[in-house]
């Protein structure tokens, strides 16, 4: 059997699985009805970023001359066992993010340091977020139109993002631009601008459908200045035409934590459904029966999504190529997950309309898992053009 | 402990090998071994040499003890260059779990002296505890060697039958026409022992035989997998090639994610058998109801890989110019194996609820 729990991470799960049970699936179904995320001082999110909370054990801050090292199993496991909770209210706890990622991939360690260290501050919840979208590219994203032009020895941005998780509340942004849109890849750069930069302006929380624990940003940036100190990885970086590769890097990250996210989601549906069959079904028969059977479909095509995402994130914590499997868990795991929290539905029947018996906000939260950081179909062209030369321009 | 799906450098280094004697030596015959009945010889004493059929054996029954990670990493080596004579080559093969469960001293009586010497096919044929007992009957087993021995799962009950007084001729099967065809009345052959196994024993027998099938499947679609994708990379219709057509693209690509899962999920079913083997863990149910997901799971996501196969080709799948016919053929028939597909999801709706946690 595959056991991804070293001790610390079963400990720092089993917190999760406190903090779920006790703030995040009630704070999810709040979120879900008034439409609104919690506020920023809630007090599950200063209980994250407390001395030894889950915001300064994600980042390492705890494990000595490894520092603020990232640990993608204890990540995925932790993103997991959250969304098993209330995936929405997962994504607003502090932390870097998205932006985390970007660091990570992107940043030199002097940045990734710098940046990072807000986390040790255990006074109050720090986030950090990532702006790629825009709202004439969001798949695509090599076609980004946010200008990024130098100044002064500054860099001036102005264009507009959105979709942008945490956005609103977070300390930093890493936002990706592009010198000159005709450059295509070799133009684009990441940059961190910090709350309160002048021309940074918030344009609103988008509503949603579903996931609605998390606030998702509209940004407009207008004439913003941001320091050279603040080009993630420096020019060099980019001049080797590592840019966009940084930024396909990132996702090849955070791909399978996104997808491990759908998993804790159908674990959610298919732990609801099996205590409505042990509670509501006929204790034996055929109708019974055929429910377990669902059931246990669930069961296989979740635990395939996880040997999946698991598996893509072992690669990469090897330092082996990756781009391939954090794809094919993208492209598996979310429709998979859809298809097991519909099934969930069927088998609660008319009483899954009823959105107080949970499967109902799943299968609208988990919808979303499908589209964010690249839809099925682009995981199917990534795929074809790894396997068998699929044209980038037909 | 923290997640590992490396496989050990020995299951590497077999694979290697394997790879080589596959593709030179049993690939370029596949054809004429389906016509002739039987793999050569030549070639079964070279898998003699691989020791296929003692790979996942305990030492006590002259295994290599290599495990059943590496058997299902070798069987699914095999199936990509033909799979057609592995029902009746492997022995005992797919009832390797049922000889494993049953008693020591009872195992050793009855069975080993047959079965490992290879002069007697075995198979295992799996009936509903919610159905009446009734002669258990082989509708489809390999004819070379005779079959010999027949292994009945009935929920935890264990029955070996045999040996076997003599088989039918079954009616041709195209499918597995490497194995041959042999079919059987038990209600003639002589009971040889009668085993109640630990709660979750038999789902184990069933599970292991099924993981057996599910490695083979592995090996077949991953190969019509493989076929199709140079076939469509070649072929050009309405100006490009046929996988470069966007809407092929995409179903290619869903074949290979869909492959890599059933992998995954095949091999964690192996580790977990390795684990129950090993004593590193004590869950009855685990293991074989793993195995039995994986079935599930390969066996479906093979009849649409080879399915494929055959789309892509356009009517040259249909003709048996191309292997791509072969393979979906023996991939469907996979599925019936062992009580198939219905009997494999009536044993997780009953274990469901006993399986381990997440």
């Amino acid at each position: 059997m595959v056991t991804p729990y070293d001790r610390r991470t079963a400990e720092i799960v089993e917190e999760v699985r406190h903090l779920g049970r006790t703030y995040m699936r009630p704070m999810g179904l709040e979120s879900d009805a008034t439409g609104l995320p919690p506020p920023a001082d809630h007090p599950l999110y200063l209980i994250c970023a407390r001395q030894g909370g889950l915001v300064g054990r994600e980042v390492g801050e705890d494990e000595g001359d490894e520092g603020l090292d990232w640990r993608p199993f204890r990540s995925l496991l932790i993103n997991e066992e959250s969304a098993y909770w209330d995936r929405g209210v997962a994504l607003s706890l502090p932390g870097p993010g998205l932006g985390g990622a970007a660091l990570r991939t992107t940043a030199t360690a002097e940045q990734r340091a710098r940046f990072l260290s807000v986390f040790t501050d255990h006074d109050r919840a720090h986030w950090g977020a990532m702006a790629m979208t825009e709202p004439g590219a969001g798949s695509d994203v090599a076609r980004i139109q946010t200008r990024a032009r130098h100044d002064g020895g500054e860099w001036v941005l102005n264009g507009s993002k959105m979709f942008c998780s945490n956005g609103a509340r977070a300390d930093w942004v890493v936002v990706w631009a592009t010198l000159d849109p005709a450059l295509g890849r070799d133009g684009h750069r990441a940059f961190l601008v910090e709350r309160d930069t002048p021309g940074f302006e918030l344009l609103r929380i988008e509503h949603k459908m579903g996931s609605r624990g998390y606030e998702t940003a509209s940004f407009a940036l207008d004439e913003v200045r941001v320091p050279e100190e603040n080009l993630l990885g420096g020019e060099a970086f980019y001049r080797s035409r590592e840019g966009f590769r940084g930024a396909m890097a990132t996702f090849n990250l955070t791909r399978p934590i996104h997808a491990a996210q759908g998993v804790g989601m159908g674990r959610a549906a298919h732990d609801f459904a099996l205590e409505f069959v042990h509670t509501d079904y006929p204790s034996e028969g055929r109708r019974r029966t055929r429910a377990l059977e669902q059931l246990a479909t669930i069961r296989r095509q979740l635990q395939t999504a996880r040997l999946m995402c698991l598996h893509a994130v072992w690669l990469a914590s090897r330092g082996l190529p990756n781009t391939l499997e954090a794809s094919y868990a993208k492209l598996y795991a979310p429709p998979a997950v859809l298809r097991s929290v519909s099934v969930a539905l069927d088998i609660l029947g008319e009483a899954g309309v009823r959105n107080d018996k949970m499967v109902e906000k799943l299968f609208r939260d988990v919808k979303i898992l499908d589209i964010g950081e690249g839809t099925q179909q682009v995981q199917r062209v990534v795929v074809a053009r790894q396997l068998f030369g699929f044209p980038r321009d037909p | 402990m923290t997640a590992d799906f490396s496989l050990p450098d020995e299951v590497v280094e077999l694979r290697s090998a394997l790879e080589r004697f596959a593709r030179d030596r049993l690939a370029p015959r596949a054809r004429e071994a389906e016509a002739d009945g039987s793999w050569p010889e030549a070639v079964l004493l070279a898998l003699d040499r691989f020791e296929l059929s003692s790979l996942d054996l305990p030492g006590a029954f002259g295994g290599v003890g290599i495990g059943c990670l590496g058997k299902v990493v070798v069987l699914e080596t095999l199936a990509v260059a033909d799979a057609g004579g592995l029902p009746a080559a492997d022995q005992p093969g797919p009832t390797a779990g049922a000889l494993s469960a049953c008693p020591e001293g009872d195992r050793a009586a009855v069975v080993a002296e047959a079965a490992l010497a290879r002069r007697a096919a075995s198979t295992l044929v799996v009936t509903a505890t919610d159905e009446p007992e009734a002669p258990a009957v082989v509708e489809w087993a390999p004819s070379w060697p005779p079959l010999g021995w027949v292994w009945e799962s009935r929920g935890d009950r264990l029955r070996l039958f045999g040996p076997g007084p003599g088989v039918d001729p079954g009616s041709p099967a195209l499918a597995f026409g490497a194995s041959g065809t042999a079919t059987a009345a038990l209600s003639h052959w002589p009971v040889a022992g009668t085993w109640t196994l630990p709660a979750g024993g038999g789902l184990a027998v069933r599970g292991r035989a099924r993981l057996w099938a599910a490695a083979v499947t592995l090996g077949i679609a991953q190969a019509a997998f493989d076929a199709t994708v140079a076939y469509a990379t070649e072929r050009v219709v309405f100006g490009r090639p046929v996988a470069h057509h966007q809407g092929n693209a995409f179903e290619l690509a869903a074949s290979a994610a869909g492959l890599h899962g059933a992998r995954l999920l095949v091999y964690d079913a192996a580790r977990r058998f390795d684990a129950w083997d090993a004593g590193t863990t004590e869950h009855p149910v685990d293991a074989g109801f793993w195995a039995t997901e994986a079935f599930l799971e390969t066996t479906e996501t093979a009849g649409r890989v080879t399915d494929l196969g055959i789309q892509l080709l356009g009517g040259h799948g249909f003709l048996v110019d191309h292997l791509a016919e072969k393979r979906f053929r023996e991939a469907r028939m996979l599925g019936l194996f062992f009580g198939g597909r219905a009997r494999a999801e009536d044993d997780l709706a009953c274990a469901l609820v006993e399986v381990g946690a997440w």
